[in-house]
């Protein structure tokens, strides 16, 4: 997928104007995040934090043990009889996935959802090749039709409202127009149901990788994920190095984690569990079954500072609480991962010279690191993230001169108290409305406030008596 | 292919731990504290659990009213897409299905109403199914139909997911490795990407019955 995310204050300004954008985004991450909070500390918030934690403890000790697991998850699953591949980036990705199209003849495909194969561009480098891709889960499906990128990783059509979706579904589909949400889901199930019946292949994303049984995990609701897995003759998975946990009793806790967390849900309608292609005498299910491990700049993560980000299980809580994701929805981020996750994972995956704005896109709240179901500290890599950006000289030349100007005034109390008391003079007792230059971006927005009648430090001074 | 996995696996193992010292074990704790219930009550909790998610539930109060149930839920049908006849604890299904001609179609049919499943365990916590692949035990007819009708018994009535993997476990993973798929269904098919409506039946069966059958019933 392209990354715009350089143009995140542009895009940022456009999606703060759009009003039904904002509207359903603020509703539904208002909704979950209130589903989260009533789900999460169902049995107290002692309760509700200790999980977060031992969620935490589960995916932290994995990734000490990435290898060692990584091995024995590919030993178990080539018992079971399925091919594990391997796949440095995502060019390598495209290629492995277009192998396996003509090994088996593959001419369509039905896909579930997986943010891997969005941050490989996966449908347009098979869409190239002739093979009709088709996206499943409706949300997706809808964002197909409407050739855009998800804006949310769990609910990915957030930002859209039920009357742009059925203007989609009457211009794209033929749909018979209804303003009933149920008739327009039930529309979207008889076409994709021809789909799935047809598809040779099927691909999926994947949740959890559980090392001591092989075990591909999967969550969704809609069923689709099972249609994709059940019904073509080859199901391929993609999924990132990093989603490795040890044993089925940390999958067990984090995959009610996870859908607490998401969408305010005790468990996902459907949790999946594939160990391998289907057994002889087994009435369906695939005869083959790929798994296509994608590193993709996550090895670079492991060795750096930021390596707790791999412990991310993908619900989007931090997203849903964040103050800067409600009003800008997930496009101003400029890549498949927006909100607080996105500012910080966007940088470690594209290069941080391609995200420049997106450490900055925070208030430094708190509220994401607060809601994580895995405890990841989300502000620190954020200022953590700043801090390379200026050493990698990297930040804006306004803000870094400004910085300079800040520290030199501060370095010298006499004339930063001089400057402070000519401003006063200049200015009086009015607040300062519209500033020049580069000063402008502030009063663009706010008016500036009138400077103070005496210096901190001279109070400081009078008070005290000295 | 070799050679990605060369050098993921050397940039891996090139870094020590990545995060230094963790503090804190791997205790074992339940999502939702299951331990003080009595057995009635873990029975009474999945009952309560799979009606939040929009499951229907009924306990039958003998084997007669189960096949009594499971025919009026059939209502004209006369094809289901089914489960092997041993795999449903309901012993006098399959008589009932020839005196009433019903025929088990196994084919990918569209147009079949109602799949018929068992199960191979449920899970109070959460009011989910647990559902394995294997011989006789398509999975197709817990997924193609719009309507899917569980038939457990009461005995398969687990605490909850934490409890099941802790029987795999015992049973040693030789067996559940055997298995190509399992699969935890808790509740009917939902989207919720229509402007956040709750909407059944997207994908899968808009509808689940469970029907419990008692010990004193078989």
């Amino acid at each position: 997928m392209k990354v715009t995310s350089n143009d995140f204050t542009s895009t940022a300004k456009l999606s703060l104007m759009d009003d039904e954008m904002r509207r359903s985004v603020k509703q539904a991450t208002t909704t979950a995040y209130q589903k989260r909070i009533d789900l999460m500390f169902e049995a107290g918030h002692a309760h509700g934090e200790a999980l977060r934690q031992r969620a935490a403890q589960a995916k932290r000790r994995a990734l000490q043990r990435l290898p060692d697991l990584l091995d024995q998850a590919e030993a178990k699953l080539t018992a079971n009889g399925a091919h594990v591949l391997w796949a440095s980036d995502g060019e390598k990705v495209n290629q492995l996935v277009l192998e396996i199209i003509t090994r088996h003849a593959v001419t369509s495909v039905v896909k579930g959802k997986s943010m891997v194969s969005e941050e490989v561009g996966l449908n347009e480098a098979l869409e190239d090749h002739g093979i009709e891709v088709i996206e499943t889960d409706l949300g997706e499906y809808i964002l197909q039709l409407a050739d855009e990128p998800p804006s949310h990783i769990v609910i990915p059509v957030i930002h859209k409202s039920l009357t742009s979706i059925r203007d989609l579904f009457i211009e794209k589909l033929n749909m018979t127009p209804t303003d009933d949400g149920h008739e327009m889901a039930q529309f979207a199930r008889r076409v994709l149901r021809e789909k799935f019946l047809t598809a040779d292949m099927g691909i999926t994303g994947g949740n959890f990788i559980v090392s001591e049984t092989g075990s591909i995990c999967l969550v969704t609701n809609e069923g689709n994920g099972r249609m994709v897995t059940s019904l073509p003759r080859v199901h391929v998975a993609l999924v990132g190095i990093e989603k490795m946990v040890a044993t089925l009793e940390d999958f067990a806790i984090l995959t009610q984690v996870l859908p607490r967390s998401a969408t305010g849900q005790s468990m996902p309608v459907y949790t999946h569990m594939y160990n391998g292609p289907r057994k002889a005498g087994e009435p369906d299910g695939p005869d083959e079954m790929y798994v296509i491990l994608v590193d993709n700049g996550r090895s670079a993560i492991f060795n750096s500072g930021y390596a707790q980000i791999l412990t991310c299980i993908r619900c989007g809580a931090c997203m849903n609480a964040c103050p800067v994701y409600q009003a800008t929805g997930g496009h101003a981020y400029g890549w498949v991962y927006p909100g607080p996750l996105g500012a910080v994972l966007t940088p470690l995956l594209v290069g941080l010279e391609r995200a420049r704005p997106l450490p900055h896109a925070s208030s430094l709240c708190g509220a994401c690191k607060q809601v994580c179901p895995v405890d990841i500290d989300l502000p620190q890599m954020l200022l953590d993230l700043r801090h390379d950006l200026y050493h990698r000289r990297a930040v804006d030349p306004i803000l870094k001169w400004g910085l300079k100007l800040w520290a030199f005034g501060n370095r010298f109390p006499a004339l930063f108290e001089f400057g402070g008391r000519i401003a006063r003079l200049l200015t009086g007792d009015r607040s300062l409305k519209r500033l020049p230059g580069f000063l402008s971006r502030w009063t663009n927005y706010r008016d500036f406030p009138p400077f103070a009648r005496e210096s901190f430090r001279r109070q400081w001074r009078e008070r005290r008596g000295d | 292919m070799r050679k990605n996995r060369d050098e993921i696996m050397s940039r891996l193992d090139a870094a020590h731990p990545p995060l230094g010292a963790i503090e804190g074990g791997l205790e074992r704790l339940s999502v939702v504290p299951m331990e003080h219930l009595s057995p009635q009550q873990t029975v009474d909790r999945f009952k309560e659990q799979a009606r939040l998610l929009s499951s229907s539930v009924y306990v039958p109060a003998s084997a007669d009213e189960a096949i009594r149930l499971v025919m009026d839920l059939l209502g004209d049908d006369n094809r289901v897409m089914s489960w092997a006849f041993e795999h449903i604890p309901l012993p006098g299904l399959e008589a009932a299905f020839r005196t009433n001609s019903i025929r088990v179609v196994s084919a990918r049919d569209e147009t079949i109403r109602v799949g018929i499943t068992g199960a191979d365990a449920a899970l109070a916590s959460t009011g989910s199914l647990v559902l394995l692949t294997g011989e006789g035990k398509p999975r197709l007819a817990s997924l193609l139909p719009k309507v899917h009708m569980a038939i457990i018994r009461q005995d398969q009535i687990l605490a909850d997911l934490e409890t099941w993997v802790a029987t795999l476990h015992e049973q040693g993973l030789d067996a559940f490795q055997n298995t190509a798929s399992a699969m935890i269904i808790s509740g009917p098919s939902r989207t919720a990407d229509i402007a956040m409506q709750l909407i059944l039946g997207m994908h899968g069966p808009g509808e689940l019955h469970i029907i419990i059958l008692e010990p004193t019933h078989l």
